[in-house]
């Protein structure tokens, strides 16, 4: 197991490495001179422009540069925002806080929207589980950004005294904070919780045929026994390591959602960053989610070795 | 990256399952021909746009925001331009930039996956650690950032996507190939001394189809989000050419006085998207082949 986990966070940390020179490559690929997109104006001094180039240390070798970005980025030093000129990080820390926020009110209606109706499917089978499979199947084809457009507009059109867009700090009025969340947060989440219904149908189905329930309601356990203590829990182990790497998916996802819903989260400021092109700002964003994706799914991957003993080590 | 082993797709023979249930509508077959179907409706809608197209889509006109009507059967934007034929044209445009990345994505997958499979070793090694780490990003994050740094022009689109959707495709290529080269249909193949190269296209090639198919389609659907979204981001491929993601960003604005301008590309996204899925699904049927992610 110790083998297993360290070669693991070996694997991760070189993924990492890979993953950060990706992020630094491409914002060394922007067409044209990233002195001038750093000084934000094409009229800018020889000297200025010069000046800045030592500053950036963009006179540096490619290697220097690369090993120099990196050093900072693991101390914490993400760069310099072109627009704000103020450090990328504590802006940075500030919209993910949100978008955590965000990513776990959409996990949780997630999770019990797909558990419910998985549930419901898988035991009332007939017309349930059809309409079950039909809403799954149709809500696979519509992208979460669509979701959000319409519920915005529906809203808009039948609730005009709601105020759906916008986002209160949890600090100002708790309750208010999670309203905001929502229905942003609803439309993260249809996706996943087809993910996790179908996975919870298939666990239930499965589960349901095998000897020990037979046995446990030839013995007279009640339906809800059964249910609770055998079917459950026995199915739920594959569902949550389905629903992990969905989840985990959401980090992703929520950039749409939260410039749809004018959630200020990292999806929000990464959009921004594109408009005014402040590199630095989705360079250090590319880094972070990336890297966060990566540490999630190595934690599953552990988690779910632990769990299962079948998983090679 | 995950942790749930992926199935090695079983590499039955294709058509293997159309008879099973004796009928020749099996669910599988329904579908596969409910796909085509939305399919056809939708090239054939693309090949002709400028001919069905009621209006130049980037003819404005002072009737803006207007409801469906005789004239209009979608209404009109917010600067008058007839929804419908934007809508029609402006398939072209995503539906172009989708295929073609795809099937870039399917021929750099296919060899590169092959490759891994079949000489395995140190080769295997070099090709799907690389992957590995474009394999890291999120989709989306991934086609923002190239994007972004390489500028929205339709050719960078195209290179964006097909270099995003590379990896998956390999990975599926690669896995039947390990399996598939040590059956004894090769090996006697090889005994006979047949050439490599013919090896891989005679005896390989043809087991890898059938997983390959059911992806591609797979793909064609998830790519279609990730055009539109970019698109809807603000990098999707320049103006004034309309494209559906692009329309639906566009008509947010007003949306509220003219819900048919945000409906209509909305549909068409949803109904390309479901085109492309329901035909996985039938393939997966009828070719029976397992899960392929």
């Amino acid at each position: 197991m110790t083998r297993f986990v360290l070669g693991r966070l070996a694997w991760m940390a070189a993924i990492l490495l890979g993953v950060s020179l990706v992020a630094f490559v491409l914002m060394r690929a922007i067409p044209g001179d990233f002195a001038i997109a750093a000084a934000g104006s094409q009229r800018v001094a020889p000297e200025v422009l010069a000046a800045i180039r030592r500053d950036l240390g963009i006179d540096q070798p490619l290697t220097a540069q690369y090993l120099s970005w990196l050093g900072h980025a693991l101390t914490g030093d993400l760069g310099t925002s072109f627009v704000t000129r103020r450090p990328v990080l504590g802006e940075l820390l500030s919209r993910l806080a949100v978008t955590f926020q965000l990513t776990f009110v959409a996990a949780i209606i997630a999770t019990l929207m797909g558990l419910a109706t998985g549930l419901a499917a898988a035991r009332l089978r007939g017309v349930t589980d059809w309409l079950v499979r039909l809403w799954n199947g149709l809500m696979l084809a519509v992208p979460n950004y669509v979701v959000a457009t319409l519920i915005v507009l529906l809203c808009g059109l039948y609730f005009p005294e709601i105020t759906v867009l916008g986002y209160t700090p949890f600090l100002e009025n708790p309750l208010a904070n999670i309203g905001s969340l929502l229905l942003p947060g609803l439309a993260l989440a249809l996706a996943v919780s087809v993910t996790i219904a179908e996975n919870m149908r298939a666990a239930v189905l499965e589960v349901a045929s095998q000897d020990f329930v037979m046995v446990g309601r030839a013995k007279g356990l009640g339906r809800g026994a059964i249910l609770r203590d055998y079917l459950v829990r026995n199915a739920l182990t594959p569902v949550i390591t389905a629903a992990g790497l969905k989840i985990a998916a959401l980090l992703g996802g929520s950039i749409l959602v939260e410039t749809i819903f004018a959630i200020p989260g990292m999806g929000q400021y990464l959009f921004d960053s594109i408009n005014s092109r402040d590199y630095p700002v989705i360079q250090a964003i590319v880094l972070v989610a990336a890297g966060i994706v990566v540490l999630v799914n190595t934690a599953i991957d552990i988690a779910y070795a632990r769990v299962d003993a079948r998983v090679q080590m | 990256m995950s942790g749930a082993a992926q199935e090695t797709a079983p590499a039955g023979a294709p058509a293997a399952a159309a008879g099973r249930q004796g009928s020749v509508f099996t669910q599988g077959r329904l579908l596969l021909g409910l796909g085509l179907a939305m399919l056809a409706a939708m090239l054939v809608v693309t090949i002709l746009a400028p001919l069905i197209a009621p209006y130049s889509p980037s003819a404005t006109s002072p009737d803006s925001l207007a409801p469906a009507s005789a004239g209009h059967l979608l209404g009109t934007d917010s600067i008058g331009r007839d929804v419908l034929s934007r809508l029609i044209v402006g398939g072209r445009t995503t539906l172009l930039i989708t295929v073609t990345a795809v099937l870039i994505a399917l021929v750099a997958g296919l060899i590169l996956g092959l490759a891994a499979g079949y000489l395995g070793g140190l080769v295997d090694e070099i090709i799907m650690r690389a992957l590995d780490v474009i394999f890291a990003f999120p989709v989306l994050l991934l086609a923002i950032a190239v994007v972004a740094a390489l500028g929205p022009t339709v050719p960078n689109l195209i290179l964006t996507i097909a270099i995003v959707y590379t990896p998956a495709m390999a990975r599926v290529v690669r896995a039947p190939v390990l399996s598939v080269k040590q059956w004894d249909h090769v090996e006697a193949a090889r005994s006979i001394g047949m050439s490599e190269m013919r090896l891989v296209l005679r005896h390989i090639l043809p087991i890898v189809v059938s997983p390959i198919l059911v992806a591609t389609s797979l793909t064609l659907s998830q790519t279609i989000f990730t055009v539109t979204a970019l698109s809807f981001l603000g990098l999707g491929p320049p103006p004034p050419d309309p494209n559906w993601g692009g329309m639906l960003s566009e008509a947010r604005q007003f949306m509220e006085l003219a819900p048919l301008t945000v409906i209509g590309p909305a549909a068409a996204i949803v109904f390309a998207t479901l085109t492309f899925i329901i035909i996985a699904n039938g393939l997966r049927e009828v070719l029976d082949v397992g899960s392929v992610r």
